[in-house]
């Protein structure tokens, strides 16, 4: 996200809860606490429960700031810092099992938080981020005290936007990325109701999270939640209740695995058209233009695949975000970072040729892609030919694009796939003959020498790639 | 200390986590209604008047 140097600018993002809100000042993030917040704020600190959570990073880095340079007048009556998450992503920008890990962080949160009097206001999958392939529960706004008696405030929230995704992908092999891009707030019971009847409505999690809780929405429609809260309370509603139903998610969610669909592009490394020569003189010229320059502060590798070049970069680069479209894939990756212990680089999903619009409210609330994508450097390797043939975007406009994701003078390494590769026949046999004229080493040339300029370049031994090294509007 | 609740829970959301939370939970939403039920009947007289 583009720093903000010219005074506070409030985060789009954060509006929802009036008792505080985050704000951008000089590259810091600030959160201002209303009176009570404040108050809650430090009891918060004096627990017991939340130093180990920010000890760890569960919870993202937070101080206060002790002579608080109060953003937009004086209406705060404390303001916290906290940590610089590298990259903002939405949670349909996620794979399932990053899904399941942001829940399962969410869970665990609220359960240490239960025994000590601290509940979260809300249950939402956008309380989440990323370090790496870590997440981190990032609303420190949300933590409250607990009511004795009282149900999890956030339990619907969780369903809509973190449970219910993942019970589309665990038992229906559903991607969920589409759904929660297209509503802010999730997806609701009523609509998951429909997709889980016959004898899917068997499947675990379904017959209470879905279908009852449907038909209890439906019939308490009239009843107001302060009413309802009273009767459970009266009913012997228990705080020990809320933490056995907190940890009857936690079981249930940990049991939910994607089912994976037959993607071509999970085998892609090992079935794609380099020879070893290729693969090394490709490794080689990249590594050489990560390390010529600058330390890059973020490094995109726009199609990753299976992450190949976003580790060579990682090498490079203080934080890589490797994008791929291919849900599938990202999770393998993403899998295959935590294990290796990769904490830099952050993978995901994303189809090129349809980036992350703006979201939510006035369609800034969630930024697009392109808002926040500033690289240092943007690795487009193998990835041009999809887009231009493979999805008939002109290539000055593919150009444009991968421009408009650096910033001034950032570095960018881009192949270019000659028409008579192996893969690019492959796309060229499924459209017309003749379609894209332009499509010629000799024009990608000319149409990338116009925007950057070019250092280098080298010709693959197999002589149907060429790969080059470019400073944008340099 | 009272706080705001921003959120709309959700009535219907609120009684199914105490079904969600095991037998002690189910028998709290048993009671809940069970109370609501008997509510209703002692409001009768006064309603049909």
């Amino acid at each position: 996200m583009p720093n903000s140097r010219t005074g506070p600018r409030a985060e789009p993002a954060s509006f929802r809860d009036p008792a505080n809100r985050v704000f951008h000042l000089d590259g810091d993030v600030l959160r201002g606490l209303d009176e009570q917040a404040a108050g809650e704020w430090r009891a918060l600190t004096a627990s017991e429960f939340f130093p180990p959570l920010l000890a760890t990073g569960k919870v993202c880095g937070t101080e206060a700031v002790e002579s608080p340079t109060v953003p937009s007048g004086a209406r705060w009556a404390a303001v916290l810092r906290h940590e610089r998450i590298p990259f903002v992503s939405h949670p349909y920008e996620w794979s399932f099992t990053m899904l399941r890990d942001a829940a399962l962080l969410h869970l665990e949160i609220l359960r240490a938080a239960l025994p000590a009097g601290f509940t979260t206001k809300d249950g939402s999958a956008y309380n989440l981020q990323w370090r790496g392939v870590e997440p981190v529960f990032i609303d420190v706004g949300s933590f409250t005290p607990a009511r004795d008696g009282e149900p999890w405030a956030g339990y619907r929230q969780f369903c809509q936007t973190l449970l219910y995704p993942l019970l589309l992908g665990a038992h229906l092999g559903l991607d969920f990325q589409p759904w929660l891009r297209a509503r802010v707030d999730g997806i609701e019971p009523d609509q998951m109701r429909r997709l889980f009847g016959g004898a899917r409505r068997l499947l675990p999690g379904v017959p209470t999270h879905v279908h009852l809780h449907d038909a209890m929405q439906r019939r308490n429609a009239r009843a107001s939640t302060a009413d309802v809260r009273s009767q459970l309370r009266a009913a012997g509603y228990s705080r020990e209740l809320a933490l056995a139903t907190v940890r009857g998610i936690e079981k249930l969610v940990r049991r939910l695995e994607p089912r994976p669909a037959a993607s071509h592009w999970v085998d892609y490394q090992r079935t794609c058209a380099y020879t070893a020569d290729d693969r090394a003189a490709k490794e080689r010229f990249v590594t050489e233009a990560l390390a010529d320059g600058p330390r890059p502060r973020l490094a995109l590798d726009l199609g990753a695949n299976d992450g190949r070049y976003a580790r060579l970069a990682a090498r490079h680069a203080d934080y890589v975000v490797a994008v791929e479209q291919d849900p599938g894939v990202v999770d393998g990756l993403y899998r295959d970072l935590r294990a290796a212990g990769e904490r830099r680089i952050l993978p995901l999903v994303m189809d090129l040729a349809d980036p992350s619009p703006g979201g939510g409210w006035r369609g800034v609330e969630r930024a697009s892609f392109a808002d926040r994508a500033d690289a240092d450097v943007v690795l487009a390797l193998a990835v041009v030919h999809h887009l231009a043939i493979g999805r008939n975007v002109p290539l000055p406009e593919v150009l444009d694009w991968l421009v408009g994701l650096a910033a001034p003078g950032a570095r960018a390494v881009v192949e270019f796939v000659h028409p008579g590769d192996p893969m690019a026949r492959r796309l060229l046999a499924n459209k017309p003959e003749g379609l894209f004229p332009d499509y010629r080493p000799a024009e990608f040339e000319r149409l990338l020498a116009a925007r950057c300029r070019i250092v280098r370049r080298l010709d693959l031994p197999s002589g149907t790639r060429t790969l080059y090294a470019a400073v944008v509007g340099g | 200390m009272e706080h705001l609740a921003y959120l709309d829970a959700g009535s219907g959301s609120l009684i199914v986590q105490a079904v969600v939370g095991g037998v002690a939970g189910a028998a709290v939403a048993a009671k809940l209604y069970w109370r609501r039920l008997v509510d209703r009947f002692r409001r009768q007289p006064t309603d049909q008047r």
